[in-house]
């Protein structure tokens, strides 16, 4: 199958501090490929600081990248505005909160249709139709509800509404950031049902980017597993979150609570350990809070297949 | 030893026209170290809940119903014996967003001591605060540190600590794992976990089923300032009976469940002019036409469902 966005060995790092102190590299994203197939959704997954949102903006050229290619539909993304142009039109991003990422002065109607008239799709008469159009795909009655403004909806509504924006300019990709985790655990499920059907409707690839892997699990079809800016494992969704092959994943996975009576007198249990005080930089970066960590780990491992479609970098086989 | 008794508690946010009662009714009861799970969706009453056990609602008071902690009202006692000799003595809170709730111009130790002072501590302050650090398993190092010299998770590891300084019986907390990361929430999961087989009684408020299931004994599932079902966790999550329940158990995605979820359709009711019936009926796949009337209160093996579905034949 054809992918819609390939990703190669990108970097971007970032200096803190400076004045009075001591300057810092902060490795955001060290070398990270990956690829995305049309129709197709690609979670990116891990904690806060691993470097998920950086990509997000580095894919939409909200900040340049230090070394890499990104190729997007056949076309390299770099500073040529017609290549920035190009992916600002056909990958749209859905951000993490409908209270913020919405302009509350604006009506419905103008939020939907402010990327048609950046974009200059379509003929202005054409646009009303458009937006309701959008509007429908994402089971808004637009008669109802593009003459209101956001503070009149619920949460659910106005993710929605930021989902319709998306689409509205029939985008190839979608880069979804948290797209749910703002919500109520009632509507959670009808955005993620609607993320699959837009899926299957438009032939959108998603590019889903979480720390929950119970949701990512429900919509993805491949995942990537991001720490501390490298990608440690990669793989077909349901074999990796079933059965871990690199410790993080594993400690990932075990810190998931699922409604289950057993829960209560059974203990806990997270392989991970506490962090050493180590340099993350030397080595594999996960040595430091690793269970299973062998000498060998002082090298820094690289991502290797093992498996269909599978790769994993970690010297230690754990199961 | 302490039990938790609340009474058809009513509490009000403004008056007259705007009055809204977010807690409308509740009652519930907690045994000896025993810990309870207040779920239920935003804006559903469950944090109100909290603040009105210890007396803390901004811009609320109690209405109706009473709290019982020991047998002995809570609501009856003037102030100063409240912040004497309850508040933070016997019943501790961790407030939402806890981690936001530390004073970022002092130490951390200036704040735990803050609190002793405040409550008239005569013991050796050193010794409790040390004690209570170490009880969360964080370095005694932490205390010589601003909050935004630690992370998020320390900073949350803090907040409990000092809930725990007086020894309290009760600790009420209001989402202690929300805004953290998954391996962090887990750890305070597992703290939480230790701490209620050390003898404490916990009433954890909450919109995660997950985590709830990991600590409470018993759990009463709120809907619009109601609990429309309370009983054992095991007994709720086995059986659920209220259609509520039964839809946010089958909405919460699952690793290794099928990938057949629920999704509800439509929002909660506005409290300012709740319906006269049941409060889910616009929501609820059974809704039939006794529903525009209030449901029964139906007793069950460990608890009560308020639904018409379940009214006993007479």
């Amino acid at each position: 199958m054809e992918e819609i966005l390939s990703v190669k060995n990108l970097k971007k790092y970032f200096t803190k501090g400076g004045f009075m102190r001591q300057k810092e590299t902060v490795r955001a994203v060290d070398g990270v490929s990956l690829s995305i197939k049309k129709g197709q959704t690609l979670v990116l997954a891990g904690e806060s600081g691993s470097g998920k949102t950086t990509m997000a903006r580095l894919i939409l050229g909200a900040v340049e990248p230090d070394s890499g290619e990104i190729i997007f539909d056949n076309t390299e993304i770099n500073t040529d505005t017609s290549s920035l142009k190009k992916i600002r039109k056909e990958c749209q991003m859905i951000h993490q909160d409908p209270y913020a990422s919405i302009d509350p002065r604006m009506k419905v109607f103008d939020i939907v249709r402010e990327p048609l008239d950046i974009h200059g799709i379509g003929r202005p008469s054409e646009r009303r139709e458009m937006v309701f159009d959008a509007l429908r795909d994402v089971k808004i009655n637009p008669d109802d509800v593009a003459s209101k403004y956001p503070h009149m909806l619920s949460g659910g509504q106005r993710q929605r509404v930021v989902i319709a924006r998306s689409i509205a300019t029939k985008p190839k990709m979608v880069i979804a950031d948290e797209p749910v985790s703002m919500l109520d655990v009632s509507v959670r499920v009808g955005v993620l049902e609607l993320i699959k059907e837009l899926q299957n409707k438009h032939g959108i690839s998603f590019l889903y980017i979480t720390h929950d892997l119970s949701t990512a699990r429900y919509v993805g079809h491949f995942i990537s597993i991001l720490y501390l800016g490298k990608i440690v494992e990669v793989g077909n969704i349901g074999d990796v979150l079933l059965q871990p092959k690199h410790p993080y994943t594993q400690a990932l996975m075990d810190s998931i609570s699922e409604p289950n009576p057993n829960n209560l007198h059974s203990e806990k249990k997270i392989r991970i350990n506490s962090p050493l005080d180590i340099d993350v930089y030397h080595g594999c970066r996960f040595r430091a809070r690793c269970p299973y960590a062998i000498e060998k780990c002082k090298q820094e491992p690289s991502l290797e297949q093992v498996g269909n479609q599978r790769s994993v970098a970690c010297f230690v086989e754990i199961n | 030893m302490v039990t938790l008794f609340v009474r058809d508690l009513r509490v009000q946010y403004g008056s007259g026209d705007n009055a809204v009662n977010a807690v409308d009714g509740v009652s519930f009861s907690l045994e000896d170290n025993e810990s309870i799970g207040i779920v239920g969706e935003s804006a559903c009453g469950k944090s109100t809940l909290g603040l009105a056990i210890v007396r803390s609602i901004p811009g609320g008071r109690v209405i109706s119903g009473d709290i019982l902690l020991d047998s002995k009202s809570i609501l009856n006692v003037s102030e100063e014996e409240f912040t004497g000799n309850i508040r933070w003595k016997k019943i501790a809170m961790v407030f939402q967003g806890a981690m936001n709730s530390l004073d970022p111009v002092f130490t951390i130790k200036q704040q735990f001591e803050e609190i002793l002072q405040v409550h008239g501590y005569s013991g050796d302050r050193i010794k409790t605060i040390n004690d209570a650090v170490d009880a969360v398993g964080l370095p005694v190092s932490v205390l010589d540190k601003f909050p935004h010299e630690i992370s998020g998770g320390m900073k949350q590891r803090a907040v409990i600590a000092m809930a725990l300084l007086l020894r309290p019986k009760l600790v009420i907390a209001d989402e202690p794992t929300t805004a953290l990361d998954v391996l962090v929430q887990a750890q305070i999961i597992s703290l939480l976990k230790k701490m209620k087989k050390e003898g404490m009684s916990l009433v954890l408020i909450s919109h995660d089923l997950g985590i709830v299931s990991e600590i409470s004994d018993k759990v009463a599932i709120m809907y619009a300032g109601k609990i429309v079902e309370f009983g054992t966790m095991q007994e709720v999550y086995s059986n659920p009976k209220h259609p509520y329940t039964q839809a946010l158990l089958k909405s919460t995605p699952k690793i290794k469940g099928g990938l057949d979820l629920i999704s509800l359709k439509g929002n909660p009711p506005s409290l300012a002019s709740p319906p006269a019936g049941c409060r889910f009926y616009d929501r609820c796949p059974e809704a039939k036409e006794r529903c525009e009337t209030e449901p029964p209160v139906t007793k069950t093996k460990t608890g009560y469902v308020s639904c018409w579905l379940y009214e006993e034949s007479k």
